[in-house]
């Protein structure tokens, strides 16, 4: 029975990092929901996966996405690190591509230095029409 | 006795078998970041709360984490075994909205589902007997018409093999 890729039935797994004190290894912690068959709640169960790290670029705390091998490298070795997710202090949030931290942006958001002369004068021809209109009122 | 919880119809069987989106088989990871607070959340949220069970009822394969607080924005992102990424922005949306869009992109269609259905159908024969588990009836005295269980309803005197045996040594 040949398996063409992956030695291994999980091919993409995401978890967070928690041991780098291996030469080129992390360690990673995965969790995934299973049902518990009384209660019909959904708990997270941990198992912890060996992943190949060549330029030891992971610290503990990040999440990464890992990829199986398509042999094993060694007897607990699977996976190999497919990217980082979330690099721990650093996090990007990949809608806007800002640097985040928690539920607030860590750059300013907004791009008033790039703006061009016709726009700020653009600008301030609306705000003034908006003037107008209020004191209509 | 009223069940324990705050929406305790979600931890029921028959809703979770109510969840109508079944991914794609090259939907491998689901990572949802959502927020525990404000109202862009909201929608959000509610996916969780009500739908997450759902899907993770219907792909027990599909490795569903989930990330609280570490982004401003609310948002999905699917992994695909192709190793291509799929993000789905769900700030300000619905949670019945958000789950719309999730079967439309990533479900799989109403038609694979109905042609995997007779590939199933396909494999056993509705006409044999035997253990339930593999058949649809397990004796002929089930059907109705037919001669009665006779563990039930005792045999007429003429089919009893005793009967026919006296019968013919009598005769």
């Amino acid at each position: 029975m040949s398996v063409p890729r992956g030695a291994v039935h999980a091919k993409w797994i995401v978890g967070k990092v928690i041991g780098t004190k291996m030469q080129k290894t992390a360690k990673v912690r995965v969790t995934r929901l299973v049902l518990d068959p009384y209660l019909l709640k959904f708990f997270n169960k941990r198992k912890t996966y060996f992943a190949h790290d060549p330029l030891q670029q992971c610290v503990v705390g990040d999440i990464v996405l890992l990829k199986a091998l398509p042999e094993r490298r060694s007897k607990h070795v699977k996976h190999e690190l497919a990217e980082i997710v979330f690099k721990v202090g650093n996090v990007i949030d990949p809608i806007t591509g800002k640097r985040c931290a928690g539920t607030r942006f860590l750059e300013n958001l907004s791009d008033s230095e790039n703006l061009t002369e016709a726009d700020t004068t653009y600008l301030s021809e609306k705000l003034q029409e908006l003037q107008v209109s209020s004191t209509d009122k | 006795m009223p069940m324990k919880g705050r929406f305790p119809i979600r931890r029921t069987l028959q809703y979770l078998s109510q969840g109508d989106i079944i991914f794609k088989s090259s939907v491998k990871v689901m990572t949802v970041n959502y927020n525990t607070a404000g109202e862009l959340s909201e929608g959000a949220r509610k996916f969780v709360f009500f739908n997450i069970p759902q899907i993770q009822y219907k792909n027990p394969w599909v490795q569903i984490m989930l990330f609280r607080n570490m982004t401003p924005s609310p948002f999905l992102r699917f992994y695909l075994d192709s190793g291509e990424q799929v993000l789905v922005d769900v700030e300000d949306k619905t949670n019945k909205e958000i789950t719309e869009h999730i079967k439309k992109i990533l479900g799989k269609s109403k038609e694979t589902l109905e042609k995997e259905e007779k590939e199933r159908k396909k494999l056993s024969h509705p006409g044999t007997f035997g253990p339930k588990k593999y058949h649809l009836r397990e004796c002929m005295c089930e059907i109705e018409g037919q001669v009665p269980c006779p563990a039930i309803v005792p045999l007429p005197k003429e089919m009893r093999g005793k009967y026919k045996t006296a019968m013919k040594n009598e005769a």
